[in-house]
């Protein structure tokens, strides 16, 4: 009786695991490129990508003695009848100092380097914002349901000018230049997301926030949403083109002198922008 | 406190006869036993509904465009049973409202925790039976005006389950659906707050005799930690409820802000609100399962909870720590770094507690003797999709990495693992585990494996996949990622999380029919079928008495006195039995 039932179990394992793997046929009929991070594009991209590695090693490893501890335990230490289980509360100095020796070894050596290179990053990259000395090129983002719009300073240097870039989901950016991006919302919390670039950043009614990033690699990219903002939200991104500085430096002159042309002083909502300087 | 000191300071309790009208026995009853029940009836329904949201959800991601089977052409009647944008929005906003607050919370909290705390720590009843009453008419009350929320013109809440602000409000989400959702939402912190009180006070006032703090079952701690924080945290949803009700029904403007509405609020102070609230509320939802399998494991392994008063003390440092680590939620709001980087460290001092806990439950299992029941099976599953879940957390409270996967898949498969999997994993157990004491029938063990199989496998597989489709920069919230070229060769993976979730939720069909089958015609329960030591299973008969104890007990042992070399007879010693009197002589004397 008691055989039939583990059997009956083992069954249902098999069931389960067959049914799981039609659904993972239904993945290796159409073998995908890559599943890992799309391709990095920034300067500063790798690092994020270090900590990923050396997190994914780190854990990898702490996973796979759980797990083995688990399954043998489950399997190797069943009750079978005979000698009883091993009487031990734990309670004992040298039960308290293994725990407290492998809790801070794992703490110490996976945390505390985690947090050092953190800090590392984040000071150091990715919350030191570019200055004047950087020439940056700045860039203004007004998120609303559900575009991006985009606001260069034009040849003036100035925001909210006539000559202002004002374009909707579509940034053009020089290669090897690093972007400082000014960011708010009219509506509803949106979030700026470049996952080329490794980084994103929400959009608030209300108030500025920030971002800067330094695309190495010309190309297109996408430009995401990663807050939900409400029914269309899966619609709302753009295109993010890198390009040469003499392909930027064209297409920024043409559409300066466009944009010049098209400007008019009545019409109060196109001028959303708002004057900052680095 | 000694044990000999106790005895003055345990509150008498007197035996009321019960109730013999059907309203008084059944309806409105302030039994704890009868109000466990109708709060675990009641998630369960939710956990039928929630799940069949999931799988529209997870319909739609695989099958864009594609009418949804069978019942689409009544649920999704105005688009021709496809589901459409805006019932996405909602059904994803109400798949994790429901799962949260409706399902999780009445099983975990609601249920064992109304049935277990008075039972284990050797009391008639909850300190406030009323007040556990009106505990459960709120929350039923809330699952109605939630449920009615479907039916009102422009559909239900659609802004997430955390409704942020300004979404939430009127520019967002007109209409009644929203507001309902606050509704709901206060009601059901009003009923978990009655709940928290009552579970407080019991534990601190309705010990048994020589029931000392650490001689009560890692359940009662975990419920009783579950408690505090109910107490402490939910007021603060209620605020936020009670603000962003008035910003959307009286015109006020604390939330609302930017050019849409010239407002002076501020988004963001929702945020912090929500996520006071937030973050206390993941440890809210898995505490009671780390009391509850911290037991089990020691109760099958027939081996004592290794370190069980570092256990204790591990989940009280959770529950101090949870209350500091909300901003981890928030790093991509642009908080002053110092205040960030804070949130960070605090955010992995967490992962101290938690591996005490982990090496606790494994040396538990180490060299024991394992029974693999059902319940045993559950609980190893919970440590093997709650290890998958913390370590993977590790990525999200890491700034640099969080800048990448925040609001990505990774957060819904990581949340779902700790949370979600977990839970479910810790709620079956449970179920299993009380089945006999409470219904006073036994369940059928080979189907109840069988669950687990169907459970375990996919329920990984799920979560897994969403661990790996966000590593790949996909979005939460998407109604159709194929939308974004970057993610079209993700597809196949989407299947394969859609195809698994199908099986995970089939697969609970063994349940259903093991579960309604059982609680009518299932074989009589003895009252001690585990053999186990706590109070409920060696004191109380299956089901109890309605007063549960004719005597109350008097506790001499700890709850995990298993494979004791000086008890010959049996693997376990129950929480009132003496040693055989030889032994205890022996004990005494190199002390003496």
């Amino acid at each position: 009786m008691k055989r039939s039932r583990f059997k009956l179990a083992t069954h249902a394992a098999y069931v389960s695991a067959f049914l799981t793997l039609i659904a993972a046929s239904r993945v290796w009929a159409d073998p995908p490129t890559t599943w890992g991070r799309p391709f990095d594009a920034s300067l500063d991209g790798n690092k994020i990508d270090w900590l990923f590695k050396f997190t994914t090693i780190a854990i990898g490893i702490l996973f796979v003695i759980m797990a083995a501890i688990l399954i043998w335990a489950t399997v190797m230490q069943r009750d079978t009848g005979g000698r009883k289980a091993q009487y031990e509360h734990g309670i004992g100095r040298k039960h308290l100092l293994l725990t407290a020796l492998v809790s801070s070894i794992i703490f110490f050596g996976v945390d505390g380097t985690l947090l050092y290179s953190s800090f590392v990053d984040l000071t150091e990259t990715f919350w030191k914002w570019p200055t004047a000395k950087d020439h940056p090129v700045e860039v203004e983002v007004y998120a609303q349901q559900w575009v991006w719009n985009f606001r260069l300073a034009g040849p003036d240097g100035k925001f909210n000018t006539p000559d202002d870039v004002v374009t909707i989901n579509d940034l053009h950016l020089p290669v090897n230049t690093p972007v400082f991006v000014k960011i708010k919302s009219k509506d509803v919390i949106h979030s700026f997301y470049l996952p080329n670039m490794r980084i994103k950043q929400d959009a608030f009614p209300g108030s500025i926030t920030q971002l800067w990033f330094e695309p190495t690699k010309p190309g297109q990219y996408v430009v995401g949403c990663a807050q939900h903002c409400g029914v269309s939200h899966y619609k709302m991104h753009g295109t993010m083109t890198v390009e040469s500085q003499q392909e930027y430096e064209r297409w920024l002159h043409d559409e300066s002198t466009a944009a010049k042309r098209r400007f008019d002083q009545a019409d109060s909502d196109a001028h959303w922008g708002w004057d900052w300087e680095i | 406190m000694e044990s000999h000191e106790h005895d003055q300071d345990h509150d008498e309790q007197h035996i009321h006869p019960e109730p013999t009208s059907f309203i008084r026995k059944y309806i409105f009853s302030m039994d704890h036993k009868v109000i466990a029940k109708q709060f675990i009836w009641l998630g369960l329904s939710f956990l039928f509904l929630g799940g069949t949201m999931a799988m529209m959800i997870r319909w739609q991601l695989a099958n864009p465009g594609v009418p949804f089977p069978i019942i689409g052409k009544w649920v999704f009647a105005g688009s021709n049973g496809i589901v459409s944008p805006a019932a996405y929005t909602s059904l994803f906003t109400m798949h994790g409202t429901i799962m949260i607050f409706f399902a999780i919370t009445p099983i975990m909290i609601g249920g064992y925790g109304n049935f277990c705390i008075p039972l284990m720590i050797g009391a008639r009843d909850m300190v406030f039976p009323t007040l556990n009453m009106l505990s459960f008419w709120a929350q039923f009350t809330s699952s109605c005006v939630l449920v009615a929320s479907f039916f009102v013109p422009m559909g239900a809440a659609a802004a997430g389950w955390t409704s942020y602000a300004t979404l939430s409000t009127q520019l967002g989400t007109p209409g009644w659906g929203q507001t309902m959702w606050v509704i709901a939402i206060f009601l059901a912190g009003m009923s978990t707050i009655m709940g928290a009180v009552n579970y407080i006070t019991t534990v601190i006032r309705l010990r048994a005799p020589g029931m000392t703090w650490f001689k009560m079952p890692l359940t009662v701690w975990g419920l009783w930690l579950t408690a505090i924080l109910n107490a402490l945290f939910v007021p603060v949803l209620g605020s936020a409820a009670i603000l962003l009700f008035l910003d959307r029904t009286f015109g006020t403007h604390f939330f609302l802000a930017g050019a849409m509405v010239k407002g002076g609020g501020d988004p963001l102070l929702y945020q912090h609100l929500f996520w006071i609230f937030g973050h206390p509320e993941v440890y809210i939802l898995i505490l009671p399962a780390w009391g509850i399998i911290s037991d089990i494991l020691s109760f099958f392994a027939r081996k004592p909870a290794y370190s069980y008063k570092v256990t204790a003390l591990a989940m009280v440092a959770i529950c101090v720590l949870s209350a500091v680590v909300y901003g981890h939620h928030m790093f991509v709001t642009s908080m002053s770094p110092l205040l960030g980087e804070s949130f960070m460290v605090l955010t992995m001092i967490i992962s101290v507690p938690a591996c005490v806990l982990f090496l606790n439950w494994l040396h538990t299992i180490w060299q024991g003797r394992l029974r693999l029941t059902a319940p045993m099976l559950f609980s190893l599953g919970l440590v093997f999709v709650f290890g998958l879940g913390g370590l993977t957390g590790i990525y999200l409270a890491d700034i640099p990495t969080d800048l990448y996967l925040h609001d990505t898949y990774f957060v819904v498969g990581h949340f779902h693992l700790t949370m979600a999997a977990a839970v479910f994993l810790g709620a079956f157990a449970s179920i299993y585990f009380w089945f006999p004491k409470m219904f006073g029938r036994q369940f059928n063990h080979t189907w109840a494996k069988v669950h687990f199989w169907l459970s375990f496998i996919p329920i990984n597989m799920v979560f897994c996949g969403m661990l790996v489709i966000g590593n790949a920069g996909m979005q939460r919230r998407l109604y159709n990622p194929n939308e974004y070229e970057l993610f079209r060769h993700l597809h196949p993976l989407n299947v394969f999380i859609s195809y698994s979730a199908f099986a995970l939720y089939f697969g609970q069909i063994p349940f259903i029919i093991n579960f309604f089958y059982s609680v009518f015609f299932g074989k009589k329960a003895e009252q001690n079928p585990w053999e186990v030591t706590t109070l409920e299973w060696t004191h109380a008969s299956s089901p109890p008495v309605h007063h549960n104890y004719d005597v109350i007990p008097t506790v001499l042992n700890g709850p995990h006195e298993f494979s004791n070399p000086l008890v010959t007879d049996k693997d376990w010693l129950g929480q009132c039995e003496p040693l055989p009197s030889a032994a205890v002589v022996a004990e005494k004397k190199p002390a003496g």
